[in-house]
């Protein structure tokens, strides 16, 4: 605040558009409920994008640390949050409708579910994969594991004993 | 292990205390309120980062202070362990921390570094009591010995916490979401049943070897795991009671309906046993946990009796003591010196929140 006042005006008007302009022009993309400027988001625009991949998340928060990846080139679909009837939370107060529709209309071949590797995130995807498994689509769950460049001393062991389970043949 | 020093600060009627334990047993003797029990609590806390009594946390922290604090020192097989807990009520609600050698550590991972089995008198209704408390000894046992187990235990809870909200009407009635939920309940279930399985068997083992010791053959009380599920295997069962949960709307099946079943001469202890019988068997399930946890861990854990001899008839007490020999460490709370102790005992005095040692 004391830097805005040392500041000229024109900074602080300029501030302050910028916070209406966020509220006027951000808005949610009528396909996958990301937050974007333009209806519909940039992701589902663009053609380079894979339509047949489609990944399902709990918050549009979680489409950027995707993003960051560049391994992930198909599309999105928010949910708006984690099944968790202790808070109230059901199939219905989230976009789950909205995820089964799309995928009749749009027959992915491949549905990725990317919720958090929690609770609430695993009963989400067991969830959606029973409401899923009938259309025939295939659906398929983040891989749990070590964080690359770490060290095994230091994972925690519920994380090792996932690692363990999800192993790799090498050989 | 050998527990060489606690310290205290502010906690409960304690200011300040720097103790320094014996090997093999040692006792508190004190009138009632002076603080005996509020010592077992403290040592009891840096093995299971809980307390076994207070239920609500900021009771723990003296009145008129913050913050308290419960430090050890201990020799364990591996080495030197350094524990602290601190519990802080300064910011309205409690908040805990916990440190292991100096470093600080979350609560999965500084609990079981010291392993402790505490004996109260509430632990008497074992038998006759609710199934709830048979649970929460076996967890607590099982959560001590193994992170898993407790990762497992937190994980099912908070699954089977959703469930139930669900079949009670929180959220839209759902058989696809109720279907998820026993799928995802079956892993962490079926892993703590099996633990469950084989720590029962281990204790069943050990009981009827301290029986033999006790020569006390003739209150031979049978110890056994008794799943809810029965014979049937737990997705087998969850699949079968679907209809039946959504119609009563409550979660009926699984882990967290399991028991301990006594049986004397094959009929149900609680029913069938004395109140000597009763206490007799809750006294050799306590010293097999003991015994199952130090063949396990490989090291012995201490041994905590928080006012126990009151409860039991002089014969009984006489044949309790007399085993306590075998501990590496015990610590015991009374309101007088009990009779035909070995002299080798650390005797101290408690009053009003200061330790004196007894001349013996």
């Amino acid at each position: 605040m004391f830097h805005l006042l040392n500041r000229p005006r024109a900074d602080a008007q300029a501030l302050a558009d910028a916070i209406v302009a966020l509220k006027d022009r951000v808005q949610l993309c009528s396909r996958c409920f990301a937050i974007t400027e333009d209806d519909p988001c940039d992701i589902c625009c663009d053609p380079q994008r894979d339509a047949a991949l489609l990944c399902v998340v709990a918050e549009p928060k979680d489409i950027y640390a995707l993003e960051r990846t560049a391994a992930y080139n198909g599309r999105y679909h928010v949910l708006g949050g984690v099944i968790a009837p202790m808070d109230g939370i059901g199939p219905a107060q989230l976009r789950v409708r909205e995820l089964i529709e799309r995928i009749a209309l749009d027959d992915p071949r491949e549905v990725v579910v990317a919720t958090n590797p929690n609770a609430e995130g695993e009963a989400t995807a067991l969830y959606l994969s029973r409401l899923i498994a009938p259309s025939g689509v295939r659906v398929t769950r983040l891989a749990y594991g070590l964080p690359i460049g770490g060290d095994l001393d230091y994972a925690d062991e519920g994380t090792l004993a996932k690692a363990l389970e999800g192993r790799r043949v090498l050989a | 292990m050998l527990l060489e020093r606690v310290r205290l600060s502010n906690f409960r009627n304690y200011a300040s205390l720097d103790v320094e334990p014996a090997p093999g047993l040692n006792i508190f003797i004190g009138s009632n309120a002076q603080g005996k029990s509020n010592l077992l609590e403290a040592i009891a806390m840096l093995a299971t980062g809980k307390s076994f009594r207070a239920h609500r946390e900021a009771e723990l922290v003296r009145s008129g202070a913050l913050v308290a604090e419960v430090g050890g020192d201990a020799r364990i097989a591996a080495g030197r362990l350094r524990l602290r807990c601190s519990i802080d009520r300064s910011a309205g609600s409690t908040r805990k921390t916990f440190d292991v050698n100096g470093a600080a550590v979350g609560f999965a991972r500084f609990l079981g570094r010291a392993r402790v089995v505490t004996f109260v008198p509430a632990d008497l209704a074992l038998v006759a009591g609710s199934p709830a408390l048979r649970r929460t000894f076996v967890n607590a046992a099982l959560a001590q010995a193994s992170p898993a187990y407790y990762r497992d235990l937190a994980l099912y809870a908070k699954i089977i916490g959703h469930k139930a909200a669900l079949l009670r009407g929180a959220v839209a009635p759902d058989r696809d979401l109720l279907l998820a939920y026993n799928d995802e309940l079956l892993a962490p279930g079926r892993s703590l049943m099996g633990a469950r399985s084989a720590f029962i068997a281990e204790i069943a083992a050990a009981s009827a070897t301290i029986y033999e010791r006790w020569h006390a053959a003739h209150e031979r009380v049978r110890v056994t795991y008794a799943p809810n599920t029965g014979k049937t295997d737990l997705a087998e069962a969850l699949a079968a009671n679907v209809d039946n949960e959504l119609r009563r709307r409550q979660t009926l099946v699984g882990p967290h309906r399991d028991d301990l079943r006594f049986e004397l001469e094959g009929r149900p202890l609680a029913a069938y046993g004395s109140q000597g019988q009763q206490r007799t068997a809750v006294l050799a399930l306590k010293v097999a946990e003991y015994e199952v946890m130090r063949a396990r861990a490989g090291d012995a854990p201490i041994l905590l009796l928080d006012d126990v001899l009151s409860e039991l008839d002089a014969q009984r007490a006489a044949g309790f003591l007399a085993a306590l020999d075998a501990f590496e460490q015990a610590f015991l709370t009374a309101t007088e010196l009990p009779a035909g102790l070995a002299p080798s005992i650390a005797g101290f005095v408690v009053r009003d929140g200061r330790l004196s040692r007894l001349a013996c």
